[in-house]
């Protein structure tokens, strides 16, 4: 079975993701300015630029772990526009829908590999304990940690850790996942295990965001390239056409300081 | 009556004081301290005034003042009541600043991690910020037990017959050499008893420690 098989029981729903003018202000410093991106269902869109561009950020508002001022997000028949009021309803419906995995893990420390992916999964969609257990197993066993399911995240290595919080997010059954740095808190070598689990997302047909450095893995595996800098998108396409050729300036110096490292 | 008899027989009052204010402060922190961290600006410095007001005032002061200085209707605190009642408030505002600590000094990442997965705000309070707040403010808790159990000799000066009371009986029966054991002894049995504080508190950070690295 594929990963997101295994996620969803049969195969995921394809969603894709929209998200028209969103702004993001802390006090009276812009962070994310009228930013609108539409991602197909089932493609993968790396997002890259410079530190402080807004990536981060600018992901966070997707699943409104930050509160865009304004904006709207649509996903999955549902419109939420961050700058009203939202209902605690569409709340939940969109982080049931948006699973999401951090630079920094991120798992829960008091707990086990295996509750860790199970807790959410009883808490969230009322799965019992059996099914839930069951299911973390085969996510485990899916990244290749079976063996560490009864360890706690503290005596894993952070490659390990990494797989375990894409576990724990896939065992909602997301159709979409965001992924913020996932491996920048990694050592390369061990980086790569999670950009394997996350190529094999990819080939399953999840549809993913990825904020990310590594530029093979955006160039080798995402649909579409989003260049970020100064808040904003400037430059989107085809990852191999604006790494061979982009069109903006700010592009050029960005992608010869990260590829000629 | 010999004087160690005369201090024992303050134990189950010092005991009852200690425990009692303990419980009331146990339970009673955990609103405080989530009105400390509230976003609710009017809440929070509600909740920041009472601890500072409480914590201002030397206990004894607020024992007076519940003893002698409250009457409503024909209702006034008996000695025992105001001791409990004091202490017990004064605990709630020490324990919740701890709580809060705790709280606060749980990564912010797990927060983030609990909204993503779309746990709800109670789960994510008792199941995950609890446990993780809990193992790092338990030894404060502990040592604040002991002072505790040290702070309820205050409550001899309202007329509450616990261990120092008695041993202040017994000195001024005999106003010999005597009369200074029974001080003696109280200090001695202060120690023993928040010895299995220590105890427990140190063996509880153990397995804490282990049931989170195991």
């Amino acid at each position: 079975m594929t990963l997101s098989e295994i996620a969803n029981g049969k195969l995921a729903p394809r969603t894709g993701i929209r998200l028209d003018n969103i702004s993001k202000r802390y006090g009276d410093h812009l962070v994310i300015d009228d930013v609108s991106l539409n991602v197909e269902p089932g493609t993968v869109t790396a997002l890259i630029g410079p530190s402080g561009a807004g990536k981060s950020t600018f992901l966070r508002c997707i699943n409104l772990l930050e509160r865009p001022d304004s904006g709207t997000i649509q996903v999955d028949h549902h419109t939420i526009e961050p700058g009203k009021v939202i209902n605690a309803k569409d709340l939940a419906a969109l982080r049931r829908t948006v699973g999401m995995v951090f630079q920094s893990f991120n798992l829960f420390p008091h707990m086990s590999a295996l509750k860790n992916i199970s807790f959410p999964q009883q808490k969230v969609l009322g799965r019992s304990k059996e099914e839930a257990d069951e299911r973390a197993l085969q996510l485990l066993e899916r990244v290749g940690l079976k063996d560490k399911a009864h360890q706690h995240p503290g005596r894993c290595s952070g490659g390990q850790q990494q797989r375990i919080a894409i576990a724990r997010a896939l065992a909602l059954d997301p159709s979409i996942m965001l992924f913020d740095e996932p491996t920048s808190a990694l050592d390369p070598e061990v980086g790569l295990e999670v950009l394997a689990v996350m190529r094999e997302l990819a080939d399953d047909g999840m549809t993913m965001i990825v904020v990310t450095h590594e530029m093979q893995f955006a160039r080798d595996v995402s649909d579409t390239l989003v260049v970020m800098a100064d808040c904003r998108i400037i430059e989107q396409g085809d990852p191999r056409a604006i790494m061979s050729d982009p069109q903006e300036d700010r592009t050029r110096r960005f992608l010869r300081a990260v590829l000629e490292r | 009556m010999d004087a160690f008899s005369a201090v024992l027989q303050g134990l189950p009052m010092t005991i009852v004081l200690t425990l009692s204010a303990f419980a009331i402060g146990i339970v009673g922190a955990v609103p405080l301290a989530v009105g400390l961290s509230s976003p609710n600006v009017v809440l929070r410095l509600a909740c920041r005034l009472f601890v500072d007001l409480v914590r201002g005032v030397p206990i004894i002061v607020w024992l007076f003042l519940l003893k002698f200085g409250i009457q409503v209707g024909t209702f006034k605190f008996n000695p025992v009541g105001a001791a409990i009642v004091g202490l017990g408030v004064v605990s709630i505002a020490y324990l919740a600043e701890i709580y809060r600590g705790g709280l606060e000094s749980v990564p912010r990442g797990q927060n983030e991690a609990a909204d993503a997965l779309g746990l709800t705000r109670g789960t994510t309070f008792l199941r995950v910020l609890v446990p993780q707040a809990f193992r790092i403010v338990s030894p404060s808790i502990a040592t604040y037990l002991t002072g505790l159990l040290k702070d309820s000799s205050i409550a001899s000066t309202i007329i509450v017959a616990e261990m120092v009371f008695q041993s202040q009986a017994f000195a001024r029966q005999h106003p010999t050499m005597e009369g200074i054991l029974p001080y003696v002894l109280v200090g001695i049995l202060y120690i023993v008893l928040s010895l299995p504080v220590a105890y427990l508190s140190r063996s509880l950070d153990a397995r804490m420690r282990k049931a989170v690295y195991a």
